[in-house]
């Protein structure tokens, strides 16, 4: 009996591809119900916004403002890009390896569709900021994209970046969760997490013991807001390659 | 003959257990192979080594000549919705038909949407609502459209009624004949797809016990029926697969009769009967239960 002998396989940039579209196949998910809740918290937003504005003085704008720089309002959609990374992992991972998609593929394809999702929510964000700051608070006061978390006063490409890396921060750290699920299952995710919070408990011992607080602040002031915010992709790059490793060796299971 | 899939001494270990035990075998280019087995015999295991899914813990797998983990080369040619396939939380079947395309090259657009109406699969129905038979027709419309060169069937036909069976055999059969692949169709309800079948598998508690050609193994085994004491006579000294009787008669299931053996029964006044190869592979089974209980 003698053996086939195969053609060249894809290029990997076509095989990339494949899997990028795979994840926005149905783009509901991904891309359209997210813009609808934000669109929707919007609107309570600016209805609240304008009942404030309507029944107070003039003079207590200001302060009003003040207070609703505190707005979690946009934060949600953070969140969800996380629950989306899992289940990304958890259930389109087994479903790309019948497709015929290799582990390394399916990662890395992964990783090239969430950077892109990160743009382009981060560029969303920036614009609506943008107007955000440009009308005042829509006119209202109102604060929801300029968030003092997300930085006020930044130019735009500062406040692009800062969008940016937190989008790229949950979508990494929701493919590590969803990893460790697809490999280790509930088991492992729950010893995850445990481990992960005593190595934080670890560390504010050892910043407490070693009177180190100060030299932290130190470094966060010496890094920035926006330097802070980079100094999250270290973890968001952490996540990326440990995600890899753990699903290179993982086996869908029903 | 060409092998597309040549396996040795192939070991998957969980714990204690040997899901799949020093399994070798090879499987020839377009012909359809019946992996065959009881629940739980190693059948989606084997299969998920063979895809790349799953890691051996000992043995060599090559898929057209290379090993199938993280190949992308090998698993491109390869489809393999498995019976418990999960979807993304959001699809409904239409996202299935049209990512397909993007992942094998031989996708038939017409084909899938021929086998939809045939199927009446809903295509816009979310899938983790659909019904068992219209979740398998999802994973018979991908094999069989995908045209992928290697193409696993896992239990492909539950939940499908009698109609929709019929007609995922008579489309496999169809386009098998026009473009001609390799199959491997998984199951444990034998008889249904024995016809179709050209080579088979046994796997058994993770073991190959059967490695045969489908025509050779119909021939390999014969149930001689007549009264208990011509039948007794006659299976004196042959190999006995099955005995079963009611009064003075007696059906004797016997292995390999030949020309000679059938003249023999026939003057003896016996009825000699074809044994289905559900029947067959249910009786070897027995046997090698007996033999492994003599082994321990």
């Amino acid at each position: 009996m003698t053996t086939i002998t195969l053609p060249s396989p894809r290029p990997i940039t076509s095989r990339l591809r494949s899997v990028m579209k795979l994840h926005i196949a149905n783009p509901w998910t991904t891309i359209t119900l997210p813009w609808i809740i934000l669109g929707t918290i919007f609107a309570a937003n600016l209805a609240i916004w304008a009942l404030i504005f309507l029944n107070t003085p003039e003079s207590a704008h200001a302060d009003i403002a003040k207070g609703l720089q505190w707005s979690g309002a946009s934060l949600y959609i953070f969140v969800y890009m996380m629950v989306v990374a899992i289940q990304a992992v958890n259930v389109t991972f087994p479903f790309a390896l019948g497709y015929g998609v290799t582990r390394r593929d399916f990662f890395l394809g992964t990783a090239v569709q969430f950077v892109t999702l990160s743009a382009m929510y981060a560029a969303g964000l920036t614009i609506l900021a943008t107007i955000e700051t440009a009308t005042n608070g829509w006119g209202l006061g109102g604060r929801m994209f300029t968030a003092a978390y997300f930085g006020s006063d930044l130019p735009w490409y500062l406040q692009f970046f800062v969008f940016f890396v937190l989008m790229l921060f949950f979508f990494f750290v929701g493919a590590v969760l969803g990893a460790v699920y697809v490999r280790w299952k509930a088991t492992g995710v729950t010893f995850f997490l445990v481990a992960l919070g005593a190595l934080v408990i670890l560390a504010l011992y050892l910043l407490t013991l070693t009177d180190s607080w100060a030299a932290v602040g130190e470094f966060l002031a010496a890094a920035g807001f926006v330097g802070t915010y980079a100094w999250s992709l270290v973890i968001t790059a952490i996540s990326g390659v440990a995600g890899y490793l753990i699903l290179r060796r993982a086996t869908p299971r029903a | 003959m060409t092998a597309v899939i040549e396996v040795d001494g192939l070991t998957r270990r969980y714990g204690r257990l040997a899901a799949v035990d020093d399994a070798t075998f090879t499987l020839e280019g377009n012909r359809i192979h019946g992996l065959l087995g009881r629940n739980g015999a190693g059948k989606t295991t084997l299969m998920q080594l063979l895809t790349g899914q799953e890691f051996a813990s000992s043995g060599t797998i090559r898929v057209f000549g290379q090993s199938p983990v993280e190949n992308a080369g090998v698993l491109q040619h390869v489809s393999f919705i498995k019976e418990s396939q999960r979807y993304p939380e959001d699809f409904r079947p239409k996202h299935v038909l049209r990512s397909a395309p993007w992942f094998f090259e031989n996708w038939d657009a017409e084909f899938a949407e021929q086998l939809v109406d045939d199927f009446r699969l809903p295509l816009n129905t979310r899938i983790k609502k659909l019904s068992r038979g219209q979740l398998s027709a999802i994973g018979v419309i991908v094999g069989l459209a995908s045209r992928a060169p290697l193409t696993f069937f896992d239990e492909p036909y539950l939940g499908l009624d009698a109609v929709a069976r019929q007609t995922f055999y008579d489309r496999l059969l169809e386009d098998y004949a026009e473009h001609p692949r390799t199959v491997v169709l998984s199951t444990h309800l034998i008889d249904e797809v024995a016809n179709l079948l050209e080579h088979v598998l046994v796997i058994d508690q993770g073991r190959i016990i059967i490695d045969e050609d489908a025509d050779t193994l119909r021939g390999s085994a014969t149930t001689v029926v007549g009264t208990r004491s011509a039948v007794d006579a006659f299976v004196e000294g042959r190999e006995i697969l099955h005995r079963d009787g009611l009064g003075g008669l007696a059906t004797v299931t016997v292995a390999g009769l030949d020309a000679k053996g059938r003249a023999a029964a026939s003057a003896a006044g016996l009825e000699l009967g074809p044994v289905s190869l559900q029947q067959l592979i249910i009786r070897l089974t027995n046997v090698s239960e007996k033999e492994f209980e003599h082994s321990a």
